[in-house]
């Protein structure tokens, strides 16, 4: 008995003393690099080397060593993953803010204040409609790496199959405009059978919902809602924008369909909207692809505008690290290197001749046309600190919009009432 | 003196004991009684993940629940889940489980079959009933209705339709471990009895009814508690072929959790929609439980 009871306690205290020799490992390692996390939602692995090579330029500058590593989380579920992160404590010392959830992040006190780390890096240089996002009350706590409109993405064989225009063509005439939109779209359906058109990433129904609706009705004059709180989403203009989409989808059947798989990048849409960021996909493309302008409605042409940040966990283990490492890789050298990816925010790049062709899948007229031009007069989407729960509660209203008799207005209407009761 | 000894001993095998059990304890502890307690407790405070504890609300969050109408749509969606999926279940298991062990030859493959989709993994599982039941034409199993004529639905897309696909998907998920604990209940049924009922002239239907059913009813009964618990506490097939869509007619009370606590960042909110899961799935058992003395003739 005694010799059991002796085998347990012994074996117990081996157990429990490896477990806190482990931890006195784990504290005795003051000196030797520094681990920084950065969460991101991209995966591309040349994407990710080229961020990784600001780390070590930076590591260099700084005199130390850096253990980096990269954490790549799936977009749709980029917020859920990274606030749960933000809790533990392997959360990443660096991450990228979505802008729908920055007014959240900010107000949470989890982002770092980042002005005295820019301040050798020329903060000025940056537009100060991209910084808007950004900063509270006269303080940065994220820097826009990524102020990237949307544009068209379109398969010019099909357009070519269907003999008709490509939109680029269009574009150049003048004449692009959503009716242009809706007639190809249509046409290339009837004439080949191939979807007219897909949804930004196939998410429009989704986690997309208002970045393929908003530069609809953004150009037909209206808004999903306002900065100073007014509630449009109903309003005679965006209930037209809407109801030509909800006919391109279930009138003219060229939309590719909630639950349909089809995807553009496989060549089974001729059309998508996407970003500068997007066009890597179709390095293996196996058809003929160009790029052109949002289409322009009764208000003209309205770009919609997708930006991203990069903050500094503020309650991180190497917090000031961390924001010296954000400033350091929005600086301009660095944001040079990354402009063809994700455009910048600071002016100096942007009005540069090198940003034109910077990206070597994107000539520099389309660079021109579909990007430089939209960065200057677009609209990020709308923001707001309850925007994860308006995205969540308005959802299971705007779901009813995707049938074949939805009355859309009174659709918008309902979802007009869900953002009431946040928006004030 | 003898007396003393044997207390002492006994003492020491209660020490023994107790330190065998521990591992198993601290997993408890850890992994249940802390977590339970932490529900609680974050269920009378308006805690928000970016926000942190924002302070103690009393029963406020209990009161917002009365008010919330998608949670009375997630208890309505999950009652209708449960009850898709618990009849169905049973149903189809026994029957199956029935033929089986009935039939003399070849059931190896179909048993093997059956049971596949168990140790297939859930996500897995779901991914792949998504890409079948894809809306319009282009849909493989819309492909195969229209070589009959017929135009199917958009599966996930569309109210009633979307339930009934979920239902459908998790049943045949979890039918096999059903089916495996029926067969075993099916072959150790009492020969002597069931002969005695074929001479008293009872007919297959009789003897099933009467004599079959009754005796397994201890396994129903367990199987019944199981597949209800497991039904309410549904979360990868909800999450990967719906998303709680459309309009949010799947939207059962475990996802409901999970949007409020980890989309919303609503987690003192989440946590008492949890502790409410809790209470029910507690109620249903002890209810269950106490049907099963009532209903189990045969249990010693």
């Amino acid at each position: 008995m005694l010799k059991k009871l002796t085998a347990i306690l012994l074996i117990s205290a081996m157990v429990l003393s490896g477990l806190f020799a482990a931890g006195a490992k784990e504290e005795a390692a003051p000196s030797g690099p520094v681990s920084i996390k950065i969460a991101t939602w991209t995966s591309n692995q040349s994407q990710l080397d080229l961020l990784g090579s600001f780390v070590k330029e930076f590591a260099e500058k700084e005199g130390i060593e850096i253990d980096v590593t990269f954490e790549s989380i799936a977009f749709a579920e980029y917020n859920t993953k990274l606030s749960l992160e933000l809790q533990g404590s392997d959360a990443p010392d660096v991450f990228w803010v979505l802008e729908t959830s920055a007014p959240a992040f900010i107000q949470s006190g989890l982002l770092a204040e980042l002005d005295s780390a820019m301040a050798e890096y020329d903060p000025d240089d940056f537009s100060k409609p991209a910084m808007q996002l950004w900063q509270k009350g006269g303080k940065t706590y994220a820097v826009p790496f990524s102020t990237s409109p949307f544009f068209v993405i379109y398969n010019e064989d099909l357009f070519r199959a269907a003999g008709l225009e490509t939109p680029a063509e269009l574009s150049a005439k003048g004449e692009w405009n959503w009716d242009a939109f809706r007639n190809s779209s249509k046409k290339i359906k009837d004439a080949t059978g191939i979807y007219g058109y897909q949804t930004v990433d196939g998410g429009g129904y989704n986690e997309r919902i208002l970045h393929n609706l908003c530069p609809i009705i953004r150009s037909y004059g209206a808004d999903v809602w306002t900065a100073d709180g007014k509630i449009l989403i109903n309003s005679p203009e965006a209930v037209a924008a809407v109801q030509l989409f909800h006919d391109m989808l279930y009138k003219d059947g060229s939309v590719v369909p909630p639950g349909d798989q089809s995807d553009f990048f496989s060549g089974n849409a001729a059309m998508t909207v996407g970003q500068v960021s997007r066009v890597s996909k179709l390095s293996s493309a196996s058809f003929a692809w160009g790029i052109a302008p949002m289409p322009a409605g009764p208000e003209g042409d309205v770009p919609v505008i997708g930006q991203a940040a990069i903050g500094a966990f503020s309650k991180g283990k190497n917090v000031e690290i961390a924001k010296k490492l954000v400033a350091y890789m929005t600086n301009e050298e660095c944001v040079k290197r990354i402009a063809g990816i994700w455009p910048p925010a600071r002016k100096s790049v942007l009005e540069s001749e090198d940003f034109l062709s910077s990206n070597a899948a994107v000539k520099p007229e389309q660079m021109a046309a579909a990007v430089a031009a939209s960065i200057k007069t677009g609209k990020v989407l709308p923001s707001h600190v309850q925007y994860p729960q308006i995205e969540v509660e308005s959802k299971i209203v705007w779901d009813r919009l995707w049938k074949a008799d939805a009355d859309v207005k009174a659709v918008l209407d309902d979802v007009a009432k869900v953002y009431a009761k946040y928006i004030k | 003196m003898m007396k003393k000894q044997i207390q002492k001993l006994n003492k020491g095998e209660a020490v023994t004991g107790y330190l065998f059990i521990l591992p198993q304890m601290i997993g408890l502890m850890i992994f249940v009684i802390i977590p339970l307690v932490m529900i609680i407790t974050y269920s009378f405070q308006n805690r928000n993940f970016l926000f942190g504890n924002l302070g103690f609300c009393g029963l406020e969050n209990y009161r917002m629940l009365i008010d919330d109408e998608i949670f009375l749509m997630t208890l309505k969606n999950t009652l209708i889940f449960s009850l898709g999926v618990v009849p169905l279940n049973l149903v189809l298991s026994l029957a199956l489980a029935m033929f089986l062990a009935g039939s003399a030859g070849g059931t190896s493959v179909v048993r093997g079959v059956i049971f596949l989709p168990v140790i297939t993994s859930g996500v897995a599982w779901s991914i792949v009933f998504k890409f079948l039941l894809q809306g319009g034409p282009t849909g493989p199993i819309n492909s195969i209705l229209s070589i009959f004529g017929i135009e199917g639905p958009n599966w996930l897309f569309e109210r009633g339709w979307a339930m009934f696909s979920v239902v459908v998907a998790r049943v045949l998920k979890n039918l096999g471990m059903n089916v495996l604990i029926f067969m075993g209940a099916v072959m150790n049924l009492p020969q002597d009895v069931i002969e005695a009922g074929k001479i008293d002239g009872a007919g297959r239907m009789k003897l099933f009814s009467k004599i079959k059913l009754p005796l397994l009813m201890p396994s129903i009964l367990m199987v019944m508690i199981v597949t209800l618990i497991g039904s309410m506490r549904v979360f990868d097939t909800i999450k990967l072929m719906t998303d709680g869509g459309p309009e949010g007619s799947t939207m059962v009370l475990v996802y409901y959790i999970y949007h409020q606590a980890f989309k919303s960042f609503s987690i003192g909110y989440a946590s008492t929609i949890a502790v409410v899961l809790f209470v029910i799935v507690l109620i249903l058992t002890i209810f269950q439980w106490s049907l099963r003395k009532k209903a189990d003739y045969y249990e010693n």
